[in-house]
Protein backbone atom coordinates (compact mmCIF):
# COMPACT_ATOMS: atom_id res chain seq x y z
CA UNK A 1 0.00 0.00 0.00
CA UNK A 2 2.70 2.04 0.88
CA UNK A 3 4.60 1.66 -2.58
CA UNK A 4 1.29 2.81 -4.41
CA UNK A 5 1.59 5.79 -2.59
CA UNK A 6 5.28 6.02 -3.66
CA UNK A 7 4.63 5.14 -7.19
CA UNK A 8 1.75 7.77 -7.58
CA UNK A 9 3.80 10.34 -6.00
CA UNK A 10 6.60 9.97 -8.21
CA UNK A 11 4.30 9.53 -11.53
CA UNK A 12 3.05 13.16 -10.62
CA UNK A 13 6.45 14.47 -10.18
CA UNK A 14 7.13 12.89 -13.95
CA UNK A 15 4.33 14.78 -15.16
CA UNK A 16 4.22 17.52 -13.78
CA UNK A 17 8.21 18.25 -14.88
CA UNK A 18 7.34 17.51 -18.09
CA UNK A 19 4.76 19.74 -18.27
CA UNK A 20 6.86 22.63 -16.81
CA UNK A 21 9.28 22.12 -19.68
CA UNK A 22 6.41 21.80 -22.52
CA UNK A 23 4.74 25.31 -21.45
CA UNK A 24 6.31 27.87 -23.12
CA UNK A 25 5.42 31.21 -21.52
CA UNK A 26 7.62 31.74 -18.05
CA UNK A 27 4.73 33.31 -16.34
CA UNK A 28 2.13 30.35 -16.78
CA UNK A 29 5.30 28.18 -16.42
CA UNK A 30 5.40 29.52 -13.04
CA UNK A 31 2.24 28.22 -12.15
CA UNK A 32 3.26 24.74 -13.07
CA UNK A 33 6.43 25.01 -11.25
CA UNK A 34 4.76 25.55 -8.33
CA UNK A 35 2.61 22.10 -8.70
CA UNK A 36 5.88 20.87 -9.14
CA UNK A 37 7.11 21.90 -5.66
CA UNK A 38 3.54 20.48 -4.45
CA UNK A 39 4.49 17.34 -5.71
CA UNK A 40 7.64 17.11 -4.59
CA UNK A 41 6.61 18.38 -1.16
CA UNK A 42 4.78 15.22 -1.23
CA UNK A 43 6.98 12.67 -2.62
CA UNK A 44 9.85 13.75 -0.01
CA UNK A 45 6.98 13.43 2.86
CA UNK A 46 6.03 9.67 0.97
CA UNK A 47 9.54 8.64 1.87
CA UNK A 48 9.25 9.74 5.44
CA UNK A 49 11.33 13.33 5.30
CA UNK A 50 8.85 15.62 6.68
CA UNK A 51 11.78 17.85 7.04
CA UNK A 52 12.47 17.88 3.60
CA UNK A 53 9.40 18.87 2.32
CA UNK A 54 8.60 20.92 4.82
CA UNK A 55 11.30 23.34 3.64
CA UNK A 56 10.51 22.50 -0.29
CA UNK A 57 6.80 23.90 0.66
CA UNK A 58 7.87 26.96 1.94
CA UNK A 59 10.38 27.55 -0.84
CA UNK A 60 8.17 26.40 -3.26
CA UNK A 61 4.77 27.88 -2.55
CA UNK A 62 6.24 31.26 -1.51
CA UNK A 63 9.39 32.03 -2.39
CA UNK A 64 9.62 30.89 -5.88
CA UNK A 65 6.65 32.66 -7.22
CA UNK A 66 7.88 36.21 -5.66
CA UNK A 67 10.93 35.70 -7.31
CA UNK A 68 9.22 34.94 -10.42
CA UNK A 69 6.46 37.97 -10.27
CA UNK A 70 9.53 40.72 -9.51
CA UNK A 71 11.73 39.82 -12.48
CA UNK A 72 8.77 38.95 -15.05
CA UNK A 73 7.54 42.47 -14.17
CA UNK A 74 10.72 44.09 -14.74
CA UNK A 75 11.53 41.96 -17.81
CA UNK A 76 7.79 43.32 -19.12
CA UNK A 77 8.74 46.79 -17.76
CA UNK A 78 12.12 47.17 -19.92
CA UNK A 79 10.42 45.52 -23.14
CA UNK A 80 7.69 48.13 -22.66
CA UNK A 81 10.16 51.30 -22.12
CA UNK A 82 11.89 50.07 -25.30
CA UNK A 83 10.54 51.31 -28.25
CA UNK A 84 9.96 54.36 -26.53
CA UNK A 85 14.27 55.05 -25.49
CA UNK A 86 14.31 54.11 -29.42
CA UNK A 87 11.85 56.68 -30.46
CA UNK A 88 13.63 59.22 -28.29
CA UNK A 89 17.07 58.62 -29.43
CA UNK A 90 15.68 58.50 -32.94
CA UNK A 91 14.34 62.66 -32.87
CA UNK A 92 10.54 63.38 -33.69
CA UNK A 93 10.64 60.75 -36.63
CA UNK A 94 9.54 58.10 -34.35
CA UNK A 95 6.38 59.80 -32.81
CA UNK A 96 5.29 62.13 -35.91
CA UNK A 97 5.83 58.65 -38.64
CA UNK A 98 3.69 55.72 -37.49
CA UNK A 99 5.97 52.95 -37.10
CA UNK A 100 2.54 51.01 -36.93
CA UNK A 101 3.82 49.55 -33.81
CA UNK A 102 0.07 48.93 -31.79
CA UNK A 103 2.48 48.56 -28.47
CA UNK A 104 4.78 51.06 -28.96
CA UNK A 105 1.57 53.96 -29.60
CA UNK A 106 -0.49 53.12 -27.63
CA UNK A 107 1.46 53.31 -23.99
CA UNK A 108 2.34 56.70 -24.41
CA UNK A 109 -1.12 57.68 -23.01
CA UNK A 110 -0.89 55.44 -20.14
CA UNK A 111 1.65 56.99 -18.18
CA UNK A 112 5.17 56.29 -17.52
CA UNK A 113 6.44 55.47 -13.97
CA UNK B 1 -4.68 2.02 8.70
CA UNK B 2 -4.14 1.50 4.95
CA UNK B 3 -7.28 3.04 4.03
CA UNK B 4 -6.14 6.63 5.13
CA UNK B 5 -2.89 5.89 2.40
CA UNK B 6 -5.20 4.28 -0.25
CA UNK B 7 -7.84 8.01 0.20
CA UNK B 8 -4.32 10.08 0.01
CA UNK B 9 -3.64 7.92 -3.21
CA UNK B 10 -7.11 8.14 -4.14
CA UNK B 11 -6.92 12.10 -3.52
CA UNK B 12 -3.41 12.61 -5.37
CA UNK B 13 -5.25 10.97 -8.99
CA UNK B 14 -7.93 11.90 -8.65
CA UNK B 15 -7.85 15.47 -7.18
CA UNK B 16 -4.10 16.52 -8.22
CA UNK B 17 -3.87 15.00 -11.10
CA UNK B 18 -6.45 17.03 -13.03
CA UNK B 19 -5.25 19.83 -11.24
CA UNK B 20 -2.14 19.44 -12.99
CA UNK B 21 -4.00 19.36 -16.12
CA UNK B 22 -6.16 22.13 -16.03
CA UNK B 23 -2.95 24.42 -14.38
CA UNK B 24 -0.66 23.18 -17.26
CA UNK B 25 -3.62 24.25 -20.44
CA UNK B 26 -6.17 26.45 -20.81
CA UNK B 27 -7.23 30.13 -20.32
CA UNK B 28 -5.33 31.80 -17.56
CA UNK B 29 -8.04 32.05 -14.81
CA UNK B 30 -8.41 28.15 -15.23
CA UNK B 31 -5.03 27.83 -14.42
CA UNK B 32 -4.64 30.09 -11.64
CA UNK B 33 -7.76 28.74 -10.36
CA UNK B 34 -6.43 24.83 -10.25
CA UNK B 35 -3.35 25.93 -8.72
CA UNK B 36 -5.26 27.31 -6.04
CA UNK B 37 -7.26 23.79 -5.79
CA UNK B 38 -4.44 21.74 -5.82
CA UNK B 39 -2.72 23.59 -3.05
CA UNK B 40 -6.09 22.91 -0.91
CA UNK B 41 -5.82 19.27 -2.55
CA UNK B 42 -2.40 18.46 -1.34
CA UNK B 43 -2.78 19.71 1.91
CA UNK B 44 -5.82 17.79 2.81
CA UNK B 45 -3.22 14.53 1.17
CA UNK B 46 -0.71 15.52 3.76
CA UNK B 47 -3.58 15.24 6.85
CA UNK B 48 -4.68 11.84 5.18
CA UNK B 49 -0.95 10.80 4.89
CA UNK B 50 -0.25 11.92 9.01
CA UNK B 51 -2.73 9.67 9.83
CA UNK B 52 -1.87 7.23 7.55
CA UNK B 53 1.70 6.84 8.91
CA UNK B 54 0.48 7.07 12.26
CA UNK B 55 2.49 9.99 12.70
CA UNK B 56 0.97 13.20 13.25
CA UNK B 57 3.62 15.62 14.72
CA UNK B 58 6.06 16.42 12.23
CA UNK B 59 3.59 15.63 8.97
CA UNK B 60 0.98 17.79 10.28
CA UNK B 61 3.39 20.91 10.69
CA UNK B 62 3.83 20.32 7.06
CA UNK B 63 -0.12 20.59 6.12
CA UNK B 64 -0.40 23.38 8.36
CA UNK B 65 2.58 25.34 6.49
CA UNK B 66 0.71 24.68 3.23
CA UNK B 67 -2.53 26.00 4.98
CA UNK B 68 -0.61 29.36 5.48
CA UNK B 69 1.62 29.81 2.62
CA UNK B 70 -1.06 28.43 -0.32
CA UNK B 71 -2.96 31.13 -0.14
CA UNK B 72 -0.06 33.49 -0.20
CA UNK B 73 1.43 31.95 -3.42
CA UNK B 74 -2.17 32.32 -4.78
CA UNK B 75 -2.53 35.79 -4.32
CA UNK B 76 1.20 36.41 -5.31
CA UNK B 77 -0.57 34.64 -8.56
CA UNK B 78 -2.93 37.10 -8.81
CA UNK B 79 -0.52 40.38 -9.09
CA UNK B 80 1.43 38.64 -11.47
CA UNK B 81 -1.69 38.00 -13.35
CA UNK B 82 -3.34 40.55 -12.85
CA UNK B 83 -3.99 42.36 -16.78
CA UNK B 84 -5.67 38.54 -17.68
CA UNK B 85 -7.69 38.41 -14.92
CA UNK B 86 -9.14 41.84 -14.85
CA UNK B 87 -10.28 40.81 -18.44
CA UNK B 88 -11.20 37.64 -17.87
CA UNK B 89 -12.04 36.98 -14.63
CA UNK B 90 -12.91 33.46 -13.42
CA UNK B 91 -16.68 31.80 -13.48
CA UNK B 92 -18.39 29.25 -11.61
CA UNK B 93 -17.96 28.54 -7.98
CA UNK B 94 -18.56 24.64 -7.91
CA UNK B 95 -14.69 23.74 -7.57
CA UNK B 96 -14.69 25.88 -4.82
CA UNK B 97 -17.61 24.30 -2.79
CA UNK B 98 -16.44 21.02 -3.85
CA UNK B 99 -12.99 21.51 -2.56
CA UNK B 100 -14.65 22.98 0.48
CA UNK B 101 -16.83 20.18 1.20
CA UNK B 102 -13.58 17.73 0.63
CA UNK B 103 -11.61 19.65 3.39
CA UNK B 104 -14.97 19.56 5.95
CA UNK B 105 -14.98 16.09 4.83
CA UNK B 106 -11.34 14.52 5.58
CA UNK B 107 -11.65 17.18 8.82
CA UNK B 108 -14.74 15.84 10.45
CA UNK B 109 -12.63 12.01 9.82
CA UNK B 110 -9.92 12.99 10.97
CA UNK B 111 -11.21 14.48 14.15
CA UNK B 112 -13.71 11.71 14.66
CA UNK B 113 -10.61 8.81 14.30
CA UNK B 114 -7.78 10.54 16.70
CA UNK B 115 -7.96 11.11 20.21
CA UNK B 116 -8.52 14.31 21.79
CA UNK B 117 -5.58 16.27 22.14
CA UNK B 118 -2.90 18.19 20.15
CA UNK B 119 -3.55 16.39 16.83
CA UNK B 120 -7.21 17.60 16.89
CA UNK B 121 -6.49 21.16 17.66
CA UNK B 122 -4.28 21.58 14.80
CA UNK B 123 -6.59 19.52 12.06
CA UNK B 124 -8.90 22.05 13.19
CA UNK B 125 -6.69 25.19 12.78
CA UNK B 126 -5.65 23.42 9.30
CA UNK B 127 -9.35 22.80 8.27
CA UNK B 128 -10.02 26.38 9.26
CA UNK B 129 -7.25 27.99 7.61
CA UNK B 130 -7.96 25.92 4.66
CA UNK B 131 -11.71 27.11 3.93
CA UNK B 132 -10.89 31.18 5.39
CA UNK B 133 -7.57 31.11 2.70
CA UNK B 134 -10.04 29.66 0.01
CA UNK B 135 -12.23 32.52 0.32
CA UNK B 136 -9.63 34.79 0.41
CA UNK B 137 -7.75 33.85 -2.34
CA UNK B 138 -10.74 33.24 -4.68
CA UNK B 139 -11.92 36.83 -3.62
CA UNK B 140 -8.90 37.66 -4.81
CA UNK B 141 -8.75 36.04 -8.21
CA UNK B 142 -12.32 37.76 -8.83
CA UNK B 143 -11.69 40.93 -7.99
CA UNK B 144 -7.40 41.18 -8.94
CA UNK B 145 -5.37 43.55 -6.72
CA UNK B 146 -5.21 46.85 -8.43
CA UNK B 147 -6.45 50.30 -9.46
CA UNK B 148 -8.29 51.55 -12.26
CA UNK B 149 -5.02 51.41 -14.50
CA UNK B 150 -4.90 47.83 -14.25
CA UNK B 151 -8.35 47.79 -16.39
CA UNK B 152 -6.70 49.90 -19.01
CA UNK B 153 -3.27 47.32 -18.88
CA UNK B 154 -6.36 44.53 -19.41
CA UNK B 155 -7.92 46.54 -22.69
CA UNK B 156 -4.40 46.98 -23.95
CA UNK B 157 -3.49 43.12 -23.27
CA UNK B 158 -6.47 42.32 -24.85
CA UNK B 159 -6.25 44.32 -28.32
CA UNK B 160 -2.68 43.77 -28.57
Amino acid sequence: MADTVIVVALLLVAAAATAAVLVRDPARQALVLSMLGLCLAVVFLVLQAPDVALSQLAVGSALTPLLLLLSVRKVRHGVRRAPRERAGARGETGKTGGTGRPGGTGDDPGGAP
Amino acid sequence: MNGWLLAAAAGLVGGVAPALWGAATGPVRRRVGAQNTATLLVCLVLMLLAQGYARPGAYLDAALLLALLGPAGTLIYARLFAAELAGDPPRGRITGALSVLAAAAVVTALCAVTPPGRATVKTVLIGALLVAGNLVSTAALRHPPGGPDRAGEAERVRHG
